[in-house]
C-alpha cells in the first residue's frame, strides 16, 4: 500500500508539464484578476460621467455580494441582516466626519473595524442558530439598528439624515468626485474578490466549507467551528462596513431608510445565489450581470423594468438553482449542457 | 457476571494509563435517561466491541466521549486527562477520532479534500496545502479509495461512503478510534476489507472502540466486549463468553427467546 505512494509516476516535481499546470492553476486566476482590474482602469477613460457612476455601483455590489458570499455562501449561514454592517459603516463615517472632523481615510478604517467587531459580537450568540432562525435573528438586528440610529438624532441626525461636510473649511477630506469613487470602489471590489480567493484556497477555507456541510463532522476532524464561523462573520462585516463607509461619503447626505434598506441585503443574496454561492467568481458574475440587466431594462423598458427584472430572476433561479458558476463547472465536467437536465438533477 | 479467564483470547496489551476512562458517565434528555452511570476503561492497544439493542445508548455514548453531546453527569478521561464536556475539536486534537453512523461527507468537496480537512485541522495541523493533500492521498490508498480521490462524495457507493468516514478519522492519526457501525449496510464481501483494515490498525497499536451490530465483525476484532442495555452497562468480558451470556441474549432477542434457547 505504501509503495504505491512512492511509485515514480506519482512523484511531483519531475514532470515539467505537470509543473506548468500547477503553476497556471496557482497563479492563473490572479493574473486574470489583474488584467480585469487593468481593463476597468482603461474603461474609465472611455465612458462618460453617468456611465461612470453606474459602473461604480456595479463595483460596489461586487464587493457587497462577495462579503455576503463569505458568510452565506462559504459558511452556509444565510444572513438577512447583512445591511446592518453597511449602515453601521456608513453612519460611523458620517458621524465621525461631521462631528469630530476626522478625515475620511481614518473614518473609513474605523468604520470597517467597528463593523468587524460588531460582526464578532453578534456572531457569537447568533451563529448558534441555524437556517431560518439565523436569517430572522440577523434581520431583526438590522431593523433594530435602524431604529437605534433614528432615535439618537443628536448624534445621527435621526430620520432627517446626516450630511458629511464636503465643501469649505468644514471639509476634512476633499470630495473624491466620480473619478475618485470609481477607483475606490474598484479597489474595494478587487480586494473583496482577492479575500474570497484567498479564503477559498486556504486552510481556513477548508474549515469553512466543512462547517457549511456538517458542523458535527467538521468538529470531529478538529475544526474549531465556533471560531471559524465568528471570524467569517467578522470578515464579512469588515468588507460590508468598508463599502458602507465609502457609500456614505459618496452620497454626502445619508438617511436611515437608505443605509439600512433591507433591499440591499436582498440584492446581495440574489446576486450570490444567481452567480453561484460558495464560489469566488459567482458573486462577481451575479453582481455584474444583475446590475447590467437591471440598468439595461431601466433605460429601455422604463415602465415594466422591475416586472421584467423579477421575471428574469425567477426564470434564472428555476433553471439554474445552483447558480451559474457551479452549473458551468458541472456541465463542463459531465459534458451535459442541457438546462432541462440541470433542472432535473437539482429538482427531481 | 461469570468471568472465565481461560476463554479470554485477549493478547498481552501494554500496561499504562488507560487511553479512555469514563466514570459514572450519564446523559439525561428531559425525562429520558439515555446513558447512565457508565464506568469503564480501555487500556492502550485494546479493541473494545460495544454491543446492545437499538436505543441502548451506544451512539449517545460515543457522542459523550467525543464532545458532540455534553454529559449531564460523570467524567471522561483521555490519557488520564479530564476532558469532560470538551468541544469536539478539542477531543479531536487529543487524537481521538470517530466515524458517524449516518455518514457525514463534506459535499461539494472532492474525496481527497474531505480527508485533507482532518489533516489540516487535526492534531498535527499543517498549513501547507500540498502536504495535506498528499497525506490525504496516503490515507485514501490505505482504506482502498485511492482511485476515487478526485470524485465527489455523492458518487460513492454505500461501502465506499463508509470507507470515506474511516479515512476522515484516520487523517487525524488517532490514538483512540471510535467506530460507530462502520459495517452497517455492507455485504459480506464488503465487510472483509474493513476487517482487514481494522486488524492492521490493531497491529499498529491503535486503541479502538467499535460499536457494531454485525456479530461476525465483533467476534473478529474485539479483545473485549461491553454490552449496553437501556443506557447502562449490562456486562463486559471476553467476546464469546459475553455473547453466550443469557442476559445478553435476553436483552437482544427478548425474554421468551432466551427461555427457549435454554431448553
Amino acid at each position: 500500500m505504501t509503495t504505491q505512494s512512492t511509485a515514480p509516476g506519482r512523484v511531483l516535481g519531475t514532470n515539467p508539464a505537470a509543473l506548468r499546470t500547477a503553476f497556471a492553476r496557482r497563479w492563473g486566476p490572479w493574473l486574470l484578476g489583474l488584467l480585469i482590474v487593468g481593463g476597468a482602469f482603461a474603461l474609465q477613460s472611455q465612458i462618460y460621467v453617468g456611465q461612470e457612476r453606474t459602473v461604480s455601483t456595479i463595483f460596489m455590489f461586487v464587493a457587497l455580494a462577495q462579503a455576503w458570499n463569505l458568510i452565506g455562501g462559504f459558511a452556509g449561514y444565510a444572513c438577512f441582516g447583512q445591511v446592518v454592517f453597511f449602515g453601521l459603516g456608513g453612519y460611523t463615517t458620517a458621524v465621525l466626519m461631521a462631528h469630530t472632523h476626522v478625515g475620511f481615510w481614518v473614518s473609513l478604517v474605523v468604520s470597517a473595524l467597528l463593523a468587524t467587531a460588531f460582526g464578532a459580537l453578534i456572531g457569537l450568540p447568533l451563529l448558534r442558530l441555524k437556517g431560518h432562525y439565523f436569517a430572522i435573528a440577523t434581520l431583526g438586528v438590522a431593523e433594530g439598528m435602524r431604529e437605534v440610529v433614528i432615535n439618537v438624532p443628536s448624534l445621527t441626525g435621526g430620520g432627517a439624515g446626516i450630511t458629511v461636510p464636503t465643501v469649505g473649511n468644514q471639509a476634512t477630506t476633499a470630495y473624491l468626485g466620480n473619478n475618485g469613487f470609481y477607483v475606490l470602489f474598484l479597489l474595494i471590489a478587487a480586494g473583496s474578490v482577492a479575500i474570497s480567493g484567498l479564503v477559498s484556497r486556504s486552510k481556513f477555507g477548508f474549515a469553512l466549507r466543512a462547517v457549511n456541510q456538517d458542523e458535527d463532522a467538521a468538529g470531529a476532524v478538529g475544526v474549531n467551528t465556533t471560531r471559524t464561523k465568528v471570524l467569517t462573520f467578522a470578515l464579512s462585516g469588515f468588507v460590508t462596513g468598508l463599502v458602507g463607509a465609502t457609500y456614505a461619503f459618496q452620497q454626502v447626505t445619508i438617511f436611515p431608510e437608505r443605509l439600512f434598506d433591507v433591499n440591499i441585503t436582498v440584492l446581495m443574496v440574489i446576486m450570490v445565489v444567481i452567480g453561484g454561492s460558495g464560489t469566488v467568481l459567482g458573486p462577481v458574475l451575479g453582481a455584474v450581470g444583475l446590475q447590467f440587466v437591471s440598468e439595461y431594462l431601466r433605460q429601455h423598458y422604463t415602465n415594466v423594468h422591475i416586472f421584467l427584472l423579477g421575471l428574469i430572476i425567477i426564470v434564472g433561479v428555476v433553471l439554474l438553482p445552483q447558480g451559474v458558476v457551479p452549473y458551468v463547472r458541472d456541465a463542463v465536467r459531465t459534458r451535459e449542457f442541457s438546462l432541462l437536465a440541470n433542472v432535473r438533477r437539482y429538482r427531481l | 457476571m461469570t468471568t472465565m479467564p481461560a476463554t479470554s483470547p485477549a493478547p498481552a496489551s501494554t500496561v499504562g494509563p488507560p487511553v479512555l476512562e469514563t466514570r459514572g458517565l450519564g446523559r439525561r434528555f428531559g425525562g429520558l435517561q439515555a446513558v447512565s452511570d457508565v464506568s469503564f476503561s480501555v487500556p492502550a492497544g485494546q479493541t473494545l466491541g460495544v454491543i446492545g439493542p437499538n436505543g441502548a445508548g451506544k451512539s449517545t455514548f460515543i457522542n459523550l466521549v467525543t464532545g458532540h453531546i455534553r454529559p449531564t453527569s460523570g467524567q471522561v478521561l483521555i490519557d488520564g486527562k479530564d476532558l469532560t464536556g470538551a468541544k469536539p475539536w478539542v477531543i479531536a486534537k487529543a487524537r481521538v477520532a470517530r466515524t458517524f453512523q449516518i455518514v457525514k461527507p463534506f459535499r461539494g468537496m472532492s474525496i481527497r479534500e474531505n480527508v485533507a480537512v482532518g489533516v489540516l485541522h487535526g492534531p498535527d495541523g499543517t498549513s501547507v496545502m500540498s502536504q495535506a493533500l498528499a497525506a490525504a492521498d496516503e490515507v485514501l490508498e490505505r482504506v482502498g479509495l485511492g482511485a476515487q480521490a478526485s470524485r465527489s462524495p455523492g458518487e460513492l457507493s454505500v461501502a465506499d461512503a463508509r470507507r470515506l468516514e474511516f479515512a476522515k478519522a484516520l487523517a487525524l492519526k488517532p490514538r483512540l478510534l471510535l467506530l460507530d457501525e462502520v459495517m452497517a449496510g455492507l455485504r459480506h464481501t464488503e465487510i472483509e476489507p474493513s476487517l482487514e483494515l481494522i486488524d492492521s490498525l490493531k497491529r499498529e497499536g491503535m486503541t479502538i472502540i467499535a460499536v457494531e451490530h454485525v456479530m461476525k465483525a465483533i467476534l473478529a476484532i474485539s479483545d473485549r466486549v461491553l454490552v449496553l442495555h437501556q443506557g447502562q452497562v449490562l456486562t463486559s468480558g471476553a467476546p464469546r463468553e459475553v455473547l453466550s451470556d443469557e442476559r445478553v441474549i435476553e436483552a437482544y432477542l427478548g425474554h421468551r427467546y432466551a427461555k427457549r434457547q435454554q431448553r
